[in-house]
């Protein structure tokens, strides 16, 4: 169940940080001056300690968010004179955010969320089962 | 002689039945946890039933591979491996959701049906225990 878990959390995360880079599409100004640079999960396998790993049974893989890395590409330019943070030439620096992009992200780690929640409501399921046993 | 089907049998047969269902299950939950991990392989665990002789010592059966078998005797010990002929996406996962979901809920349709008869065992016992005095 732990795996199922972490699961949730990565997706979680996966959805945040989805929105906020839908949310600042459009920031010219980021936190240190420059523009906003678009944000990606790393998610990577992690194994779960269990006592089946101890018997050398198979224990359950979760996932975790190796990293949240920002994305290093140059920044697109637009052409806006009117811009408060135009340069010299007229061009702004626009972060590299597609929301159409971010929205299919969105979508896929809602879905992935939904997935896992139905496994850890088995899970539970079976649990409980397993306790009437002994009625 | 071995066609003898004695209560101590089918119990462990039961009980056979929930191990291997809860260890799909948690294969099946793995693979969902990790739907979205790139370069993730699908896997699958299978039990091999020639192994699954009950003997009524419940003694360890000899091993002819190694790393079959682990641990307690008649405890059902199962093989990872990838599973193979399923598409994989442009993150090299080939995690198929709808798979999994049908994996889990087949395991967990197994786990019931055991579980029922092995409750209904129970309380047959319990009944024979009760009634004697």
């Amino acid at each position: 169940m732990s795996a199922s878990a972490s699961a949730l959390t990565a997706e979680r995360s996966r959805i945040e940080v989805a929105v906020s880079n839908m949310a600042n599409a459009e920031s010219t100004r980021g936190v240190n001056g420059q523009p906003y640079r678009r944000r990606d999960v790393v998610l990577a396998s992690n194994p779960v300690e269990s006592f089946d790993d101890a018997m050398g049974r198979t224990g359950a893989v979760g996932v975790k968010v190796a990293d949240i890395v920002e994305d290093k590409a140059p920044f697109a330019r637009r052409y806006d004179p009117a811009h408060p943070d135009a340069d010299a030439e007229g061009f702004v620096a626009m972060p590299n955010v597609d929301v159409p992009e971010q929205m299919v992200d969105m979508l896929s780690a809602t879905r992935a969320y939904q997935a896992n929640l139905t496994a850890i409501g088995l899970i539970k399921d079976l649990i409980s089962r397993a306790m009437e046993l002994g009625k | 002689m071995n066609d003898i089907i004695t209560d101590r049998s089918i119990m462990s047969a039961l009980g056979r039945q929930l191990t291997v269902a809860v260890a799909k299950q948690s294969v099946a939950a793995s693979n969902l946890a990790n739907l979205d991990t790139p370069n993730y392989r699908t896997r699958d665990v299978s039990f091999d039933e020639a192994l699954n002789q009950v003997l009524p010592g419940g003694e360890k059966l000899a091993v002819t591979q190694r790393g079959h078998l682990t641990g307690q005797p008649n405890v059902p010990s199962g093989q990872l491996e990838d599973a193979d002929g399923l598409p994989t996406r442009r993150d090299g996962n080939n995690v198929q959701l709808d798979r999994e979901l049908l994996h889990m809920t087949r395991a967990a349709g197994d786990f019931t049906a055991a579980q029922t008869a092995l409750s209904a065992k129970f309380r047959l016992v319990r009944y024979a225990i009760n009634e004697s005095k």
